[in-house]
C-alpha cells in the first residue's frame, strides 16, 4: 500500500489517519469514509462462497432496514459494485478482475470473515497442534524476505455495506443496520472506526469550522442522537452517558487548544454556560441567545474589540465561537487566592525491602534526571523530600550549593514538623542542593535494615507541609504500612478469593484512606501511588486516596531494579509523571441542556455538591464518565453538553478549559439505535461494573454487565426486527454495535472483573483503578487486547509510512491464529507478549533473538536487540509502536512468551485472547449462545 | 401509675425524635440544593447518629423493664434495622459516596420521621389511655 492513491476509483481520496496509521478512504462526493480501500469493494473475500451467487432481491434497497439473512448473502455479492456510482455500469463479471494476482496461501488471512472459520480448523489450514512437518513453515514465505507478495486485504465487507446503505438512504439522517451476530465474527478493525456521526441540523452552529464539535477523544457520548423522552431512552435501554477526557494530552499533529487571552467571557446569566458555536445572536449581533436554557444575555461590550492592537476586532474570528474545546485565561473574579504554585513532594520508602529492591535507587535517580522536567517555566516550583520507614526523615534544604541536614522523626503518632522552613524549598533556588541530596539519599539508607513503613505519618506529614499550598504528593512505597495512622493488617486469605466475599478485599480496610482522602481534596492536595511491593500491600486501600484525589495509582509487584526491564519501565512512566504539566486547584461542572440531568460520576474525583467535582491535580489523560438522565422531554432539535474546568495551570495561570458537545435529538428508536458509540458504551459499562464490584459482589458486576446486554439485546430484537418469527436463527443487533458484545466479554474477563480464584487481590484493584481511569483509546485494548501476526506480516508493516510506523493488520483474539512456527504479538497497552511458536525456525529466532535456536529461548521480560537485519527492524519498529501509538505514560513490558515455555506466563498470555475458553469462561462463541438463549426465552 | 407516666416520658423521647429526623431531611435536602457540602454534612450528621440509635434503644429498653410488650414488639424492628447497620459498619455518612446513596438516605429518613410520628401519637394514646385508667381506680 505504498501510494494506495493510484489504486482508488475515481472520486475516492485516501488520507493518512495520524490516530491508527492506517489510510482513512473517502469518498468526496458523499463525504462517507471507510478504512478499506474502494477498489476492492466488489471483490470477494480470497475464500468465500463462490461469485456465482446472486445479487439479494432489489427490493431490500428500499427497506429501512435489512435483516441479517439477507445481508450476509449480500457480503459476499456483487451489488455493492452495482451500487457504488463510482463502478459505472461494471457487472457482476467484474468479479472476475484478478486484483488479488498471485495470491500466496497466507493461512493467518484466509477466512477472515467467516465465523466457522474463526471458531472451527480452519480449512487448510495446518492444524496447529498437528504436527505435520510437509508443511514448509509459512516464515519463508513471509515478505520481507525476498518474495513479494499482494497484501491480500481481509475486507470486512461490512464497510462495504454500509457505505452502500450510506448511499441509498438519504432521508435519514442515522441509518440503522442489523447485523447478524451468529455469523459475523469479530473484526478487530471495527473498533477503529469513528463513533457514528453526528449530524446536527443545519445552522445548528453559528461556525462552519470542522472544529465546532468535540472531538471524541475529548469528550463522547453513548448515544449520537439524544432520544427525546426518557421513555423512548429506557425502551432502548441504552445507557446515556458522557465518556470525558477534558485534559487529554495534545500529541504532534493534534489540533492545539485555542487560547482566549483577553478576559472577555461571555456566559449566559441564568445557566452560567459559556458562550460556545451553538449560540444564536439576536437584535442584530447586540444580544445572544443561550443554547442551553433560550435565555437572551447581552454581549459584552469588548467582545468584538481586539485588545492586542486595540482596534475593533473580527468576532466571528473569535476562538470560543469556532472551536469545542477553548481555554479562557480567568479574570480575579474566578479566584478564591491567587494562583497556587506547582508544589511536589515526594514520599520515599526507604525501608529494607525498598532499598534492597533498588526502588529508592531508581526514583532518586529518575527525579534527579527528570527536575528539568517538572514543569517550572515561572520559577516558583517548590520540592520537598521525606523519606519514610517507621520514623520520618526530613531534609532541611539550604538555598544554593548547601549541604542538606536530615532531621528524624521517630514519634509517628503525633506528628509534627521538625523545622517551619526550608523543608518545602523552591526548586530552582535550591537546584543544586537538591541534586546533592537525591545523590545521596540511596547511600544514606543503603545499610537500612528496618522493616515497616509509617505511610500513614508521611502522609500526614506531607499533608502539613503542603496544607497552607496544595499540591501534589507522589508516594513510592514498598511494603504494607504498618506504622501510625492508616497502618494495615495483611488480610489476604486464599480461601475467600472466587467468593462472594472477596469485594471486602477491594474496598478500603481502614477509614483513614476516605478520611483523609477528604481533607487532601479540601486542601487541593492530590496523593499519586507507585507501589512496589513484592508481597501484599493492600492496593486496594491505597488506592483510595489516589482515586478521590484525582491522582492516579502505579503498580510494579515485585519490582526489582536489578532487572533492566523493570527499572527502565518505572524510570519512563515516573519521568511521563514529574513531567506531565498538571491542572492545580480544579473543579469540573458539566451542564447540558433543559431536560437533562447529570445523574452519576465515575472516575477519580471527589464529588462536593450535586454536580461539582473537585480534582485538586488533573493528571493528562485520566477519563471520567457521567451518567445523564432526561428529566423532562426535550423540544430543541439539538443538545449541548458542556464541560468546564476551572484550574490553575502549573504555570501559575488561572484558566477555564471548556469542552462543548452538540448532539440532534431524535423521536425516532431505530436513529438510536443507530447513533450508539460501542466504544463509551464498553467503557462506561467498565466504570459501572468496578463500582457494583465495590458496592455489591464481583459476581454481581458481572450479572449485571451481562444483564445490561441481554436488556439491550432483547430491546433491538423486538423493536427492531420482526419479532418472534425468526427468532431461532439470528441473534440482531445494530451494525454500530456489533462489537460490543466482543467488548463486554473481554470485560468480563479482564483481570479486575474476572471470575477466579487465582487472582491476587492487589493485582485485582490495580486493574480496577486502571478500568475505571483509562480513557477510552486506552481501555479498550485493555479490555480487547491487540493480536498481531508478525511472521507473515505484509511487507510495509514495520517499515515507516507517512506518518510513523505500519502497524500489521490485526487479528481476532482467537489461539486458533497462533501458528506453531510463528512470531505473534499480543498486547492489551500495559503488556507486550512476544509469542513463539515452537517449531519456529532457527532462521527467525537468529534474525528477531540474536540466538542460534528456539531451544536456547528463555521465556520472560527482555528488550529487544535491535539487530542489522530488515525483520529485527520491523519487529523493533512495531513493538516502539506500540509502546509510543497511545496517550498516557505507560510503557508496557515486553515478555517473550515460549509455546512451550512456563505455565503461569503461559496462561498469562493466552488469557489475552479473550475469543477462547479458559476455564469457566466462555468462548466468544459460546457466550453469543448464551446470550441468545437468554434473548429468546424472555 | 407507672403506665401513665412512662408514656408522658415516651412521648417527649418519641417528639425529640422526630424533630432529629426532620433536621436530618431538611439536612439532606440543604445537600441537593448545594447550601452545604458534604463534608460538612457528613461531620455534622455523624455525631448524631450514634445518640439516636442510643435514644430509641432507651426508651425500648424502658417498655422492656416496665413489660409493655406490644409497644417493645412495635420498636424490635427498628432496632434490628440500626444494630444491623452497626454491624456492618455502614451507620455512618460516608462523604465519598453520599451523592450515590442520597436517594437511600432519604428515603430512609422519611420512613424514620412517618415511625417516629405513628409512635409519637401511639405513645400519646397509651399515655390517655393509662390516665383514664387510673382516673376510674
Amino acid at each position: 500500500m505504498a501510494s494506495p492513491d493510484q489504486q482508488l476509483p475515481p472520486g475516492w481520496e485516501a488520507r493518512w489517519d495520524a490516530q491508527y496509521n492506517q489510510y482513512l478512504f473517502v469518498d468526496t462526493t458523499t463525504g462517507h469514509s471507510q478504512w478499506e480501500p474502494p477498489a476492492q469493494q466488489g471483490i470477494p473475500p480470497a475464500v468465500g462462497p463462490t461469485p456465482s451467487v446472486s445479487p439479494p432481491p432489489a427490493h431490500h434497497s428500499g427497506k429501512r432496514r435489512q435483516y441479517a439473512a439477507g445481508q450476509t448473502q449480500a457480503y459476499y455479492a456483487s451489488d455493492n459494485a452495482l451500487n457504488d456510482p463510482s463502478y459505472g455500469a461494471a457487472g457482476p463479471g467484474l468479479h472476475a478482475q484478478p486484483a488479488q494476482g498471485g495470491q500466496l496461501f497466507t493461512p493467518g488471512l484466509v477466512g477472515e470473515n467467516q465465523f466457522a472459520a474463526q471458531q472451527g480448523p480452519v480449512p487448510g489450514q495446518t492444524p496447529y497442534y498437528g504436527g505435520q512437518e510437509a508443511q514448509q513453515p509459512d516464515y519463508i514465505n513471509a515478505p520481507g524476505y525476498g518474495q513479494t507478495q499482494q497484501p491480500a486485504y481481509g475486507q470486512p465487507p461490512v464497510d462495504a455495506l454500509a457505505s452502500q446503505f450510506n448511499q441509498m438512504g438519504m432521508g435519514q439522517k442515522f441509518q440503522l443496520n442489523t447485523s447478524n451476530l451468529l455469523n459475523t465474527p469479530p473484526e478487530p478493525r471495527e473498533l477503529h472506526r469513528p463513533p457514528p456521526e453526528i449530524h446536527l441540523p443545519p445552522n445548528a452552529a453559528i461556525s462552519p469550522s470542522p472544529l465546532a464539535n468535540a472531538d471524541p477523544s475529548y469528550q463522547r457520548s453513548t448515544l449520537n442522537a439524544i432520544p427525546t423522552t426518557s421513555s423512548l431512552l429506557s425502551k432502548s435501554k441504552i445507557p446515556l452517558a458522557l465518556i470525558l477526557t477534558p485534559y487529554r494530552t495534545v500529541k504532534e499533529g493534534d489540533e492545539p487548544v485555542p487560547l482566549v487571552t483577553d478576559t472577555v467571557i461571555a456566559r449566559c446569566r441564568r445557566c452560567r454556560t459559556y458562550i460556545n458555536p451553538y449560540v444564536q445572536f439576536i437584535d442584530g449581533g447586540n444580544r445572544w441567545r443561550c443554547c442551553m436554557c433560550n435565555m437572551s444575555n447581552e454581549v459584552p461590550q469588548l467582545f468584538d474589540w481586539d485588545q492586542v492592537r486595540n482596534q475593533p476586532g473580527d468576532r466571528w474570528a473569535r476562538a470560543e465561537l469556532n472551536h469545542s474545546v477553548v481555554e479562557y485565561v480567568a479574570p480575579t473574579e474566578y479566584m478564591v487566592r491567587p494562583p497556587q504554585p506547582a508544589v511536589y513532594i515526594f514520599l520515599i520508602d526507604v525501608s529494607h525491602a525498598a532499598v534492597q529492591s533498588g526502588m529508592v535507587a531508581t526514583a532518586t535517580r529518575t527525579i534527579l534526571e527528570n527536575l528539568d522536567r517538572i514543569p517550572d517555566e515561572d520559577g516558583r516550583t517548590k520540592v520537598a523530600i521525606i523519606c519514610f520507614d517507621v520514623s520520618l526523615y526530613f531534609f532541611s534544604v539550604a538555598p544554593g550549593d548547601g549541604e542538606s541536614t536530615m532531621l528524624v522523626v521517630s514519634d509517628t503518632d503525633d506528628v509534627f514538623l521538625p523545622k517551619p522552613n526550608d523543608l518545602l524549598v523552591n526548586l530552582a533556588e535550591c537546584r543544586k542542593s537538591l541534586e546533592n541530596l537525591l545523590g545521596k539519599v540511596n547511600e544514606m539508607f543503603q545499610e537500612n535494615s528496618i522493616i515497616g513503613s509509617a505511610l500513614g505519618p508521611a502522609l500526614q506529614a506531607g499533608f502539613k507541609l503542603m496544607s497552607p499550598i496544595g499540591g501534589k504528593i507522589t508516594v513510592l512505597s514498598s511494603t504494607l504500612p504498618s506504622v501510625g495512622a492508616g497502618a494495615l493488617k495483611n488480610r489476604e486469605d486464599p480461601k475467600i478469593l472466587g467468593t462472594a466475599k472477596e469485594s471486602g478485599l477491594l474496598q478500603a480496610a481502614s477509614p483513614f484512606y476516605k478520611t483523609f482522602a477528604i481533607e487532601c481534596s479540601r486542601a487541593q492536595v492530590s496523593v499519586d501511588m507507585f507501589l512496589f511491593s513484592a508481597g501484599y500491600q493492600d492496593v486496594a486501600s491505597l488506592a483510595c486516596l489516589p482515586h478521590y484525589t484525582s491522582g492516579q495509582t502505579y503498580y510494579y509487584p515485585a519490582f526489582n531494579a536489578a532487572r533492566a526491564e523493570d527499572a527502565q519501565k518505572f524510570a519512563h512512566e515516573f519521568g511521563e509523571v514529574l513531567a506531565m504539566p498538571i491542572m492545580l486547584e480544579a473543579v469540573m461542572r458539566v451542564r447540558a441542556s433543559r431536560g437533562l440531568r447529570m445523574s452519576s460520576f465515575h472516575g477519580n474525583f471527589f464529588v462536593r455538591s450535586t454536580d461539582l467535582l473537585a480534582m485538586p491535580a488533573v493528571p493528562q489523560d485520566q477519563s471520567y464518565a457521567i451518567e445523564i438522565q432526561i428529566e423532562e422531554a426535550i423540544t430543541s432539535p439539538f443538545v449541548v453538553f458542556q464541560t468546564a474546568v476551572l484550574h490553575t495551570t502549573c504555570y501559575g495561570e488561572r484558566r477555564i478549559r471548556v469542552v462543548t458537545l452538540a448532539l440532534p435529538t431524535t423521536t425516532n428508536l431505530s436513529e438510536v439505535f443507530a447513533s450508539a458509540d460501542q466504544v463509551a458504551l464498553a467503557t462506561l459499562f467498565a466504570n459501572k461494573a468496578v463500582e457494583r464490584s465495590l458496592t455489591h459482589k464481583l459476581e454481581d458486576a458481572r450479572d449485571h454487565t451481562f444483564k445490561a446486554l441481554v436488556e439491550l439485546l432483547i430491546a433491538y430484537k423486538t423493536s427492531m426486527t420482526s419479532g418472534g418469527a425468526g427468532a431461532s436463527g439470528q441473534l440482531a443487533i445494530a451494525e454500530n454495535l456489533k462489537m460490543l458484545p466482543v467488548l463486554v466479554l473481554g470485560l468480563l474477563k479482564n483481570v479486575g472483573i474476572r471470575q477466579s480464584a487465582q487472582i491476587p487481590p492487589d493485582i485485582r484493584a490495580y486493574s480496577q483503578a486502571l478500568l475505571t481511569s483509562l480513557p477510552s483509546q486506552l481501555l479498550i485494548p485493555y479490555i480487547y487486547p491487540t493480536f498481531y501476526s508478525l511472521h507473515n506480516m505484509p511487507p510495509e508493516a514495520g517499515t515507516i509510512g507517512e506518518s510513523g510506523v505500519v502497524m500489521p493488520p490485526p487479528l481476532p483474539l482467537t489461539s486458533e491464529r497462533l501458528e506453531r512456527h510463528g512470531l505473534h504479538l499480543i498486547e492489551d497497552g500495559q503488556t507486550i507478549f512476544l509469542w513463539v511458536g515452537r517449531d519456529a525456525v532457527p532462521q527467525l529466532i537468529q534474525d528477531v533473538f540474536n540466538l542460534p535456536s528456539y531451544e536456547v529461548l528463555r521465556g520472560g521480560k527482555v528488550t529487544l536487540p535491535i539487530l542489522d537485519n530488515p525483520f529485527s527492524q520491523r519487529v523493533n519498529a512495531i513493538v516502539q509502536k506500540t509502546r509510543e501509538m497511545r496517550r498516557g505514560v505507560y510503557y508496557p513490558h515486553l515478555y517473550i512468551v515460549k509455546d512451550d515455555g512456563e505455565a503461569p506466563l503461559r496462561l498469562w498470555a493466552l488469557s489475552c485472547l479473550i475469543q477462547d475458553r479458559a476455564d469457566v469462561l466462555p468462548s466468544y462463541s459460546q457466550f453469543i449462545s448464551s446470550l441468545k438463549e437468554k434473548v429468546s426465552t424472555t | 401509675m407507672g403506665a401513665g407516666w412512662l408514656f408522658l416520658f415516651a412521648v417527649l423521647w418519641s417528639a425529640a425524635l422526630l424533630f432529629g429526623a426532620v433536621f436530618f431531611v431538611i439536612m439532606f435536602s440543604d445537600l441537593e440544593s448545594d447550601y452545604i457540602n458534604p463534608i460538612d454534612l457528613c461531620n455534622k450528621l455523624n455525631q448524631f447518629v450514634l445518640p439516636e440509635y442510643a435514644a430509641h434503644a432507651f426508651l425500648a429498653l424502658l417498655f422492656l423493664l416496665s413489660g409493655q410488650w406490644t409497644a417493645l414488639l412495635f420498636n424490635i424492628p427498628l432496632i434490628a434495622f440500626n444494630v444491623n447497620k452497626i454491624l456492618n459498619k455502614n451507620h455512618m455518612y460516608d462523604a465519598t459516596e453520599i451523592f450515590r446513596s442520597l436517594p437511600g438516605h432519604q428515603k430512609e429518613t422519611y420512613f424514620k420521621l412517618g415511625f417516629y410520628l405513628i409512635s409519637f401519637f401511639y405513645y400519646l394514646y397509651r399515655m390517655i389511655v393509662a390516665l383514664i385508667a387510673e382516673g376510674e381506680h
